[in-house]
């Protein structure tokens, strides 16, 4: 308790407000070791790999990115509100069946049929999930796992099981064209980035996100509609997985019930990698761009270098793992960790 | 008394340049209730985690009955017979009283698995030896009034037998007849030659219950004596290292003429029952009564904190809807809760946003805040309520109790409400942030603000109120004016002798 009262004084008077400033930011940013590290990734595969840092194998390896990007955002906003969606994979594979129907067999202009396809993953988001967890009360976990399953149901029954092609001249510039030298899944990434930080960083409902993570019942007393935060958080989630869903489509040119599986876990990893943590209230956007940035390096480098991709699994699972130790030992110094020690809480 | 139950000598703890304890002694004699006192800050609770060895000191040695022991870690100082008991309770809620007082390995065995006959027996003799026949060993913890949990994790340390027992601000969510109830176990404690360590914020329990006082401050001893060679103002003026100033409060003689506040028959079901009150504009109104009585239960209802209550509210005249404090915050009310860590504050976000945090919950969502705007606002409410912070971006987790009060009273006082709930409002800080704390709610009054206080510190109450309503069991039982009210009358109306 003591040094949680002197620290700051003390910092205050050794540094000025300036310099308390910056020092406040860097620390805060939780996901600094990660970025170094991403940096030094970086330089090694330039280095050891020639074929690495072109610019075909950097717009290679962002566009491969762009899927995992987008529902990492989304995913961060609910983990920053305390809550985790485990069934943005399956919603991602079940929305891009339905882009494939609604443009095959209903024969809805791709425009509209994206669109739809959208509004779709905003009301599986908000409508199911959001309104069971923020209105309803269930376990986000319970209520996720549900919809995980039910959507991968829905999805083999509305697709046969099927992969059916998808083709549309809108579809394959969206994921193989270029605007102005970059290619378009890198403008829609880093537009998805740029509204989102907005939205985290510049609004009152940006600010509710942390406040109901950091603490429902407070933010309750304060007069913020926490149900609707909640609601709004899955919502955004679901678009994303749904934007994720028309990106994949447009990627492999097909609607398959065949994609996703594996995705919340990468998704998972890209997010605590950015600092974003379970118990929510801390983390933002800027660190999961990190994240994705890094284990998108780490298979495009693995993978010029001619390493098998198991190896890829290996080192993220290590390095998420190292991550977290290292962010306990900042905070709480080396001895946090063996005090720990057999504690359950 | 051959040699202390417990000794410290030369304690020396700094955290990152900051040095929380220079150089501290102290003895702790065997049967004696040893009361260790200070301003937050002052090294209280770093020297208290070292002797419970939840903390490593820089340098410094410890000895327990005579031999020297070094902590590595908090099972080591319990294993050797150093207990501790906190305002958090470490129980588990949902397992038995016998459970809980013989957590772990201790129960007794039998051929195969536990013997829970005896086991339950020797947990009614540790509740016994300190006299608390009334708890039922089977019954679950859960069940348990907060005051019984405290009490429950006494036998446990009983069960183990501590030489030495911390009481790390025991008494700060109990009741006056609850303190009286710990003081009995402590002194029972004391009796069986445990040497007992009782840290607390109210000087008059400190007289009441110690035997000798250690008084620490910016990590120093500023005085370790027996408790007849103190007085309460040497006391205090020991803790702050200055004379302590007269408190003037102009408390308003006459009651306003136009009440900002009307509640009729308010209800609760199972809580409160059919409360009806009135608070003029600048008044302070006290809510007294017993932990359970429905104090806070009143002022929640007010608030529309669980949506259940029944009964009209106006302010100024004009009904309020209390359903879900959105509404509440719309009709002009704001609620101070008691617990600050949890409901007051979100801990993991800045000073700024915080105190931001109700005065735009009724803003678009969508909408840019203003950060110039925001940070001139911020930095008014710093100033206007002193709130020592490093910058409005540090977090208010790591602020002291006082700061963070005065953070919540910042937020609250911020929306421009009509009238203030206060759930006790200076619960767990310090004796120089009491005073800054009483001095802002003067201030609120003198803007015409109606205050309602509950606190379970009657002098509090003595000190701030214009009139002080008594509750009991659900019930207002009696409205005693300034002139009227005595800690005396207040305690027979609050213990239902009507």
């Amino acid at each position: 308790m003591e040094r949680n009262e002197l620290q700051p004084r003390l910092r205050q008077a050794l540094s000025g407000a300036s310099a308390q400033r910056a020092w406040t930011a860097a620390s805060g940013q939780r996901f600094m070791a990660v970025l170094l590290l991403l940096a030094a990734l970086f330089v090694f595969f330039s280095l050891t790999q020639e074929r690495f840092f072109t610019s075909g194998n950097i717009d290679a390896l962002l566009t491969s990115a762009s899927i995992l990007w987008v529902v990492s955002i989304g995913l961060t906003f609910v983990m920053i509100a305390g809550g985790f969606d485990l069934s943005l994979g399956s919603m991602l594979a079940l929305t891009g069946v339905a882009l494939g129907s609604l443009f095959n067999d209903l024969s809805l202009p791709i425009g509209p049929a994206i669109l739809l396809t959208l509004a779709l993953g905003l009301v599986l988001g908000g409508g199911v999930n959001g309104f069971l967890i923020g209105r309803i009360g269930l376990s986000f976990l319970v209520v996720t796992l549900g919809t995980l399953i039910l959507f991968q149901g829905a999805l083999n029954l509305w697709s046969d099981t099927k992969t059916e092609q998808v083709i549309s001249p809108l579809l394959d510039s969206l994921a193989f064209d270029a605007l102005l030298g970059v290619p378009v899944p890198v403008w829609i990434m880093a537009a998805v980035f740029l509204v989102a930080l907005y939205v985290q960083r510049s609004t009152y409902f940006g600010r509710d996100i942390y406040a109901v993570g950091g603490s429902p019942d407070a933010a309750r007393l304060s007069g913020i509609k926490v149900s609707r935060t909640i609601i709004a958080v899955y919502a955004m989630a679901g678009l994303l997985a749904a934007l994720g869903g028309v990106l994949q489509v447009a990627r492999i040119g097909a609607a398959s019930p065949l994609v996703g599986e594996a995705l919340i876990f990468d998704a998972a990893a890209a997010v605590l990698l950015g600092g974003t943590s379970f118990a929510g209230g801390v983390g933002g956007v800027g660190g999961t761009a990190v994240g994705v940035l890094f284990l998108a390096t780490l298979q495009n480098g693995l993978s010029v270098s001619g390493v098998e991709s198991f190896w890829q699994q290996i080192i993220t699972g290590a390095i998420l793992i190292a991550a977290v130790l290292l962010d306990k030992v900042q905070r709480e110094g080396w001895s946090g960790l063996r005090r720990a020690g057999g504690r359950v809480t | 008394m051959s040699e202390p139950a417990l000794e410290v000598r030369g304690m020396h703890k700094s955290y990152g340049g900051v040095r929380a304890l220079r150089g501290v002694d102290m003895h702790l004699w065997p049967g004696e209730v040893h009361a260790l006192v200070g301003e937050n800050g002052s090294g209280k609770s770093t020297l208290l985690r070292i002797v419970a060895g939840q903390l490593v000191p820089d340098s410094g040695r410890l000895w327990l009955d005579g031999r020297e022991l070094r902590f590595r870690d908090a099972s080591q100082a319990i294993a050797a017979g150093i207990a501790t008991v906190t305002q958090e309770t470490t129980l588990v809620p949902d397992l038995s009283v016998t459970e809980n007082i013989f957590l772990g390995h201790r129960k007794v065995r039998a051929r195969y698995g536990i013997d829970w006959r005896a086991t339950r027996a020797r947990a009614r003799e540790a509740l016994a030896r300190l006299g608390l026949t009334g708890i039922d060993p089977g019954a679950p913890v859960r069940r348990l009034r907060p005051d019984e949990q405290q009490l429950v994790e006494i036998a446990r340390a009983i069960s183990i037998d501590a030489r030495v027992l911390i009481l790390d601000e025991p008494t700060s969510s109990l009741s006056d007849d609850e303190v009286e109830g710990l003081f009995k176990v402590v002194r029972k404690m004391a009796r069986q030659d445990v040497a007992v360590v009782f840290v607390s914020h109210r000087i008059g329990e400190v007289f009441e219950i110690a035997d000798r006082a250690t008084i620490l401050r910016d990590g120093q001893v500023v005085g370790s004596e027996p408790m007849e060679r103190y007085d309460r103002s040497r006391m205090i003026q020991l803790m702050t290292g200055r004379a302590l100033e007269e408190l003037t409060l102009d408390r308003g003689r006459h009651m306003a003429k136009d009440p900002v506040l009307r509640v009729r028959g308010l209800s609760v079901p199972g809580r409160v029952h059919d409360a009806s009150l009135e608070v003029g504009r600048g008044e302070i109104v006290g809510l007294a009564g017993l932990l359970g009585a429905g104090r806070s239960e009143l002022l929640e209802a007010l608030f529309g904190v669980h949506g259940r209550a029944r009964g009209a509210v106006e302010v100024g005249g004009v009904p309020v809807r209390h359903a879900r404090p959105l509404e509440a915050m719309s009709g002009g009310l704001a609620y101070v809760p008691a617990d600050r860590k949890n409901l007051g504050l979100v801990l993991d976000m800045s000073v700024r946003e915080n105190v931001l945090m109700a005065r735009t919950a009724r803003q678009a969502r969508v909408r840019h805040p203003r950060r110039s705007a925001e940070q001139r606002a911020v930095g008014d409410s710093m100033r206007e309520f002193r709130i020592l912070a490093g910058s409005q971006l540090a977090s208010v987790s790591q602020l002291s109790g006082g700061n963070q009060q005065k953070v919540v009273l910042a937020k609250w006082l911020g929306t421009q409400p009509r009238v203030v709930l206060m759930d006790e409002p200076t619960r767990g800080v310090d004796v120089g942030a009491k005073a800054e704390i009483y001095r802002l709610l003067n201030r609120a009054k003198e803007d015409g603000v109606g205050i309602v206080v509950s606190s379970s510190e009657t002098p509090e109450l003595l000190l701030l109120c214009d009139r002080i309503l008594v509750m009991y069991r659900g019930r207002i039982v009696a409205a005693l004016s300034r002139e009227e009210a005595t800690e005396g009358l207040i305690a027979r109306y609050g213990m239902g002798h009507g």
